[in-house]
């Protein structure tokens, strides 16, 4: 992954550098520890070098008791000509019998996991890390090659170090020639030299892949690098193309152009010269002899290899961190022969930093192209954001479509919002931000603006951002509520259709609730003047009588106000409501009905109930049909065994009201559809009744079910929430 | 007092829609007070009912449900029914009266628009008063139950 390899690339430049500034060796230890704990979070780490004896000696160490160093010194896993040493992992010392002799020194010191890494300086070992863990660890692979970065520029500034040492007494004492090679080197001062200048051009090479430079200039800077330190050598960096089947040249500044033409886009494998077969085999090729080699690998290439006087092709594979071939290197030498030891350390060095630079790119690549997906998905989406410091300022905006704004950003940007917004707006988005700030959650936030006559409804995320700042996404949702509203205005018409339908269909009933209270007023009346004409007056009977005339107007008004209230197309009015309350009201506009169509109703009102946020009239409506469902379902059945029981009871948060019949009971499959419009066993109505109580019941968010009894008949629950402060808020807003 | 027992006496068969105003009213007289019952399950109804009767000079018992009544059977010369009653319905006492051989005389009131006062219902031109009624067309009633019971009496 990419930060992976930004990381690695991170620590190998902040090593280098660290290492970069000192050139005493106790300096070097001392930086290659510091990394090492900073990298890995390890707190105790050594560094060993082989000494001219060949024993391993300890340099420097972290968190390491004399005991400790005494017993183990001069253990080494490598010997000073080991090549191709691989860090050793011992996730636990007490499963490792290779240590088994060591196991008291490391309970001792409370080891019980190790690493040791080797410092190869041109492909020799010359000394180790140690990392030690108190407890089992396992290693995961970025740690290990972080370890193994530093080891490598460690390694290298020792190396560095004896040269300078070298080059002073070489300095100091003109026509010295050291008779014995110097501590632990065995090479001649030209060689050190050369590798001097070569690690000035790695540095240049790093410094490039640090600074952002295209890849091909990078590449081919380290082709030139490599190509000055070996005569007569001609050097290419061939890349794996990201479908991982073509070849692509990444650098051959020296190879004729023709070479590069024929092998750019072969595909990788045998006919792609060894440097395009490397990639495929993932090991080196040395190919000694292009022009006697029988191989088909070169059929391809042969004849411009040729013209160029290029007889040998030496290419390894260049490895990514994610163990993935990303390419070849590959020298080419004008006589036919193999690499010498020095070339085959130079090619391997150079393939390791052509993987530096190839992963940093392709890192830097990938992020580009996710900062420029992030880009395309915030031009893509219709959202507008703004940046808010965590007392309303507006510190920044993303909007795809400013003209849209309700101001032009210049108007709000480095303004409060209480300056730009309505204060009513402000204060609530104040608020939210104080919540999103306090509990670290996104804050949500609906708000409509009368914008140009029309209404715009608008809702914010709120979000916290880094540190104080918060991020408010906002989306224009006024289609969506239009709809929203549309709907409430559809299912209020159809409501009042089923109430127009039912109080047709209840027109008797209704005749008979009002001739009750006529008939006492006129026949009160007609007696009071009969008594007016008796002597002596009974006043009290006189008065008894006119009270009742007063008694049973009001009774008459009564009932003439709940026609009234059922029949208007009212909007919704959500306030307190007493469910017990409701359910008598509706039981005295259908009690004389209900005693027409023999139907006995028994009431268990719950007195504990709470009060529900509810439109009085739509709750009545929902009793109402629930009750006149009943009395359908049981007109079949003989009078004696009809029950009908209306029920409330609080429920938890709710209060359920629940209308249980002994009719026929619902078909079994049917006790999900039968809220279904049209849905209906009845001779008469529309089949509405049911479908509009559950809009209705939803629309107070709360619920309707039905069920068969377990003996006969079925029962109808509605539970609606009770009052209380969140429900409130809630469907007061969904009604502003 | 008297006017009423004229009324009965004098003008068992005028028609209620007849009644010629006020001052006959006044002038007519009953010698009978009657012996009434009045069954109606709303008390507002039956209050002012017993109220007015009372003022005409008759004795009247009143019954909230026609179960009420059977329990407690009293002698009676007109039974003032309402058709709509938890339990047992109007029509249904009448029809136990007959059934147990009892010609009492039954007036129907009904709440919700039954047959007009002058109409005669399938019960044997029982007649029917739709509320709210006007106290002629009570007294109209009355009179016709009470001659179709005398004239159907053997």
């Amino acid at each position: 992954m990419p930060p992976t390899t930004n990381r690695q690339l991170a620590v190998r430049l902040a090593v280098s550098r660290a290492l970069g500034r000192t050139r005493d060796p106790d300096g070097v230890y001392g930086a290659a520890l510091e990394a090492l704990s900073e990298c890995l979070n390890v707190s105790r780490a050594s560094v060993l070098l082989f000494d001219p004896e060949g024993v391993m000696r300890f340099k420097a160490y972290r968190g390491l008791s004399r005991e400790y160093r005494a017993a183990v010194e001069g253990h080494s896993p490598w010997t000073p000509d080991s090549v191709g040493a691989e860090p050793i992992l011992v996730p636990d010392v007490t499963c490792e019998p290779s240590l088994r002799q060591y196991l008291p020194v490391f309970t001792r010191e409370r080891i019980v996991a190790l690493a040791f890494i080797p410092l190869v300086s041109l492909g020799r070992v010359i000394g180790k890390f140690m990392l030690y863990y108190d407890a089992p660890h396992a290693f995961d692979d970025e740690e290990i090659q972080l370890a193994s970065v530093i080891a490598a520029a460690v390694a290298f500034a020792v190396e560095r170090g004896r040269a300078d040492e070298v080059a002073r007494r070489s300095e100091a004492a003109p026509g010295f020639e050291p008779s014995a090679p110097p501590v632990g080197i065995s090479r001649d001062v030209s060689a050190l030299w050369a590798a001097e200048a070569f690690q000035a051009g790695q540095r240049q090479v790093l410094e490039m892949i640090a600074t952002g430079a295209p890849l091909a200039q990078v590449l081919t800077l380290l082709v030139h690098v490599v190509e000055d330190q070996c005569e007569g050598i001609v050097c290419s960096v061939l890349l794996l193309d990201a479908d991982d089947v073509h070849v692509r040249v990444g650098a051959a500044p020296s190879l004729p152009d023709e070479y590069s033409v024929r092998i750019d886009g072969q595909p990788v494998g045998p006919r792609a010269g060894s440097s395009g077969t490397v990639m495929q085999v993932g090991q080196p090729i040395i190919d000694t002899d292009i022009v006697c080699h029988c191989d088909s690998r070169w059929d391809v290439l042969r004849e411009a290899a040729v013209a160029t006087g290029l007889r040998a092709c030496w290419s390894t594979p260049i490895p990514s961190t994610h163990k993935k071939v990303l390419g070849s290197f590959a020298m080419y030498c004008r006589t036919p022969r193999g690499p010498s030891r020095e070339e085959l350390r130079l090619i391997e060095t150079a393939a390791d930093l052509a993987g530096a630079a190839i992963d940093h790119h392709r890192s830097q690549l990938a992020l580009r192209q996710s900062e420029e997906r992030n880009r395309a998905i915030l031009r893509a989406i219709p959202d507008w954001m703004f940046v808010m410091s965590s007392d309303g300022v507006f510190l920044d905006y993303h909007v795809k479509n400013p003209e849209a704004l309700l101001m032009p950003p210049e108007a709000f940007l480095g303004k409060s919002m209480h300056e730009v917004l309505p204060t009513w707006l402000a204060d609530a988005h104040q608020r939210a931000f104080e919540r999103a700030l306090a509990t670290n959650e996104p804050e949500r936030l609906e708000y409509s603006l009368e914008e140009h006559h029309e209404r715009r409804f608008y809702e914010a995320c709120i979000v916290r951002a880094d540190g104080d700042r918060l991020l408010s996404i906002v989306r224009d949702i006024s289609d969506r509520k239009h709809a929203e509203l549309d709907a409430a205005a559809q299912r209020q018409e159809l409501a009042h259709l089923n109430r127009v339908l039912i109080l047709a269909e209840q027109s008797g009933a209704l005749a008979h609730e009002l001739s009750q209270p006529l008939a006492a007023i006129l026949t009160n009346a007609q007696a009071a003047r009969r008594l007016l004409d008796q002597s002596p007056l009974d006043l009290d009977e006189l008065r008894g009588a006119l009270d009742d005339v007063i008694k049973n107007d009001k009774r008459a008004g009564t009932v003439i106000h709940r026609l009234r209230e059922l029949l208007k197309k009212s909007t919704t009015v959500l306030q307190p409501v007493d469910l017990n309350e409701v359910t008598r009201e509706v039981l005295d506009l259908t009690h004389s009905d209900l005693l027409l169509r023999r139907m006995p109703i028994t009431t268990a009102l719950s007195p504990e109930i709470p009060p529900v946020l509810g439109d009085r009239v739509q709750l009545q409506q929902v009793i109402l049909n629930l009750i006149l469902n009943a009395c359908d379902a049981m007109s079949t059945v003989a009078p004696a065994e009809r029950e009908l029981t209306l029920t409330t009871v609080a429920d938890d948060g709710f209060v359920q009201i629940a209308v249980a019949d002994r009719g026929v009971g619902i078909p079994e499959g049917q006790l999900d559809s039968v809220f279904d419009p049209f849905v209906t066993h009845r001779a008469h109505g529309l089949g509405l009744g049911l479908t509009i109580s559950r809009s209705i019941v939803l629309a107070h968010r709360g619920r309707i079910q039905a069920e068969n009894n377990a003996d006969r008949g079925a029962t109808f629950r509605c539970f609606l929430p009770v009052v209380n402060g969140q429900a409130s808020a809630a469907l007061a807003s969904s009604h502003d | 007092m008297s006017e009423l027992r004229a009324e009965l006496g004098v003008y068992p068969y005028v028609p209620a829609v007849d009644t010629e105003g006020e001052t006959a009213l006044s002038e007519m007289t009953n010698p009978d007070p009657l012996n009434l019952v009045v069954v109606d399950d709303d008390e507002e109804v039956r209050t002012a009912l017993r109220r007015l009767l009372r003022a005409m000079g008759h004795t009247v018992r009143v019954f909230a449900s026609a179960e009420e009544y059977e329990a407690t059977p009293v002698a009676a010369d007109c039974l003032i029914v309402d058709l709509r009653l938890p339990g047992l319905n109007g029509f249904e006492l009448l029809e136990r009266l007959r059934l147990r051989g009892s010609s009492t005389p039954i007036v129907f009131i009904t709440g919700d628009g039954g047959p007009s006062p002058n109409d005669t219902t399938a019960h044997a031109g029982t007649p029917s008063l739709a509320k709210p009624f006007d106290e002629h067309d009570l007294i109209a009633a009355i009179t016709r139950a009470l001659s179709a019971a005398q004239e159907s009496a053997p």
